[in-house]
């Protein structure tokens, strides 16, 4: 009998790299494992336990397929805690992009007639579907805030992720700006931070792929990337990417000035 | 104040003295066009026409992240040797940057002591250096372009000299150990230097009246204009971390896996993080990014004057330069000095 949370760790639809992160986390996997039940992790282990009741689920991927549905919402009433973990499971990730097109087109286009083998919903993020007690976007996430969730929750807490914008650790890490000096498509200003500006540090600009920090101000992102002479559709499409179920990132309903 | 020369010639010996003070940091490129304080090894690297840096000299006092101390259940905390140990010779600061860290210096010394930020402060030697504008710099509106202390030596350029005054005993013990470098002041020296500075004062191209701007500001509190930069403004914080005088930040802890260990840390904060004013509870009492704006106007204008007397705004241009959609602060002032006057 164990008194240590227990812990179950699935994946949806999705490329699975963010249980890829948790197993990725060889130094601290051990104390992981040592304060925690983990209860099954089917990408890990065999044999895990699929009916008993679980204090935290973490669930990466997004929901695509009608078994994703299921699945999720089974877990949800299994679980006490639900945490969605990366941008699939958070904003709806790369699988969501396209969701202005009709599935059977989308997949007609993807897959031509093997398409016609499974069946597939307008993908989705969890929320879409059942309450999310925490979300851990990122593609994949960081592994420090992977750490820092699991100390905070087995605290009884949760755990303080970055509410700011990726410009903000950019320009902790003194990176020129590549907006100012290059001229780049950078969703520097309305993507959400934690990944200490990976991407610039290298000269390359953000993407989003962490997804829209709060309150993201996208009217007057898509005024000056306009203003550096990038169309509509490079804008759209580079906003749709990580995100594209947002409802902050639709470029078609923007209103001016959200919450000024 | 001790005034003397030192030939253009002697610079390079002359850096290289400064080694045994700690270790040298100046202006080098980074980027196509951005400029940042990083350690330097010899003279040859330094980019003396630099004329702003990414992040002013804070960063290196009062760090963007930094672990304030570590603990541990049953045995107490413990703060980072990293914090007071190492020296270093900061050069080529210019007097905004210098009257920045003599604002911080009031604030982190004042009624509430900052010892992480005191401690790094004293082990630090600070080098100015002249600078020429360009148009983003309004220091002589804030009255932040000449600078009389919080720098050990000051270097101005006055042609094939530099005229070097001596600002404190540490300064003194750096021209000491390398006295053959430096000459009297003669009366050449003297004209050169009253005629660079005429070219320097002549050559600002943005002024703005700041002095009756506090009752200006509570006049113009429910103006359009706030309402426009919050439209435009994109809550980034990158005016607060490049800003010199922000000195906000938020503390947190992070926690260790073992349950019982973890460290307490320190990021720099900004009031335009839609979190800054929020309390428990869920009530955000500055909700709207323009109310925010507003506020983040406010205390840099109108609130640092009624505290310490003066703007903690030093015109260095900043926040102008790297704001992502141009959001520029004598462009803001000036329109709300031109409401009132309409």
């Amino acid at each position: 009998m164990s008194s240590k949370p227990k812990i179950g760790i699935y994946g949806l639809t999705g490329c699975a790299g963010d249980q890829l992160v948790i197993l990725n986390c060889e130094d601290e996997l051990l104390d992981i494992v040592g304060a925690t039940d983990i209860r099954s992790f089917p990408m890990a282990m065999s044999g895990g336990d699929e009916n008993c009741p679980l204090d935290i689920v973490f669930i990466d991927g997004t929901v695509v397929q009608p078994k994703d549905e299921e699945m999720l919402k089974r877990l949800r009433e299994r679980a006490n805690l639900l945490i969605a973990v990366g941008t699939c499971a958070v904003w709806g990730g790369v699988p969501a992009m396209e969701n202005k097109f009709s599935r059977e087109e989308v997949k007609k286009r993807v897959y031509g007639p093997t398409g016609d083998l499974f069946k597939t919903i307008t993908p989705q993020p969890l929320s879409s579907f059942v309450k999310v007690d925490l979300s851990i976007s990122g593609c994949p996430i960081e592994k420090e805030q992977l750490l820092q969730a699991v100390a905070s929750l087995l605290h009884g807490d949760l755990p303080r992720l970055p509410n700011y914008a990726v410009c903000t650790e950019c320009k902790m890490a003194e990176y020129p700006c590549l907006l100012i000096e290059k001229g780049h498509l950078c969703l520097g200003p309305i993507t959400v931070a934690g990944c200490k500006a990976r991407c610039p540090s290298y000269g390359r600009p953000c993407i989003g792929c962490r997804g829209p920090v709060e309150e993201a101000n996208i009217s007057s992102e898509v005024r000056l990337l306009k203003e550096k002479g990038f169309t509509p559709s490079d804008i759209q499409n580079r906003l749709r990417t990580f995100a594209g179920a947002a409802d902050s990132l639709q470029m078609e309903s923007l209103k001016e000035g959200t919450n000024a | 104040m001790k005034i003397i020369t030192l030939p253009k010639e002697n610079f390079a010996e002359f850096v290289g003295h400064l080694c045994s003070f700690g270790e040298i940091h100046a202006p080098i490129k980074r980027g196509d066009r951005s400029f940042v304080f990083a350690p330097v090894k010899d003279a040859s690297e330094i980019e003396l026409d630099c004329v702003r840096t990414i992040l002013p000299l804070k960063k290196y006092f009062f760090r963007p992240m930094e672990v304030m101390f570590n603990f541990c259940a049953g045995e107490g905390y413990e703060i980072p040797s990293e914090v007071t140990d190492k020296r270093i010779v900061v050069f080529g600061a210019h007097p905004c940057d210098i009257h920045g860290l003599n604002i911080l210096d009031m604030v982190f010394n004042g009624r509430y002591v900052d010892t992480y930020y005191l401690a790094r402060k004293s082990k630090a030697a600070i080098i100015g250096l002249d600078c020429i504008p360009d148009d983003l710099c309004f220091c002589r509106s804030t009255r932040t372009d000449f600078v009389d202390t919080g720098f050990d030596l000051f270097l101005s350029d006055i042609g094939d000299k530099y005229l070097v005054r001596v600002g404190t005993s540490l300064g003194d013990d750096m021209v000491r150990a390398a006295e053959s470098l430096f000459y009297e002041v003669q009366k050449e020296d003297r004209d050169a230097y009253k005629r660079k500075s005429i070219e320097r004062r002549e050559s600002f191209k943005t002024e703005i009246q700041l002095q009756d701007l506090p009752g200006i500001m509570d006049l113009e509190y429910e103006s359009q204009v706030w309402q426009d930069v919050g439209e435009t403004c994109l809550s980034c914080g990158t005016c607060s971390m490049v800003c010199p005088t922000c000195y906000c930040y938020s503390v947190f802890d992070e926690l260790d896996l073992d349950g019982s260990s973890g460290r307490r840390k320190r990021r720099w904060d900004c009031c335009l993080f839609k979190d800054y004013a929020l309390v428990a509870g869920g009530h955000n009492f500055r909700a709207k990014r323009s109310s925010r704006v507003k506020n983040r106007y406010f205390h840099k204008q109108r609130g640092f004057v009624s505290l310490y007397g003066r703007p903690s705004c030093v015109g260095c241009g900043r926040c102008k330069a790297q704001c992502p959609s141009g959001i520029d602060i004598v462009d803001v002032i000036t329109k709300l000095r031109s409401e009132t006057r309409v």
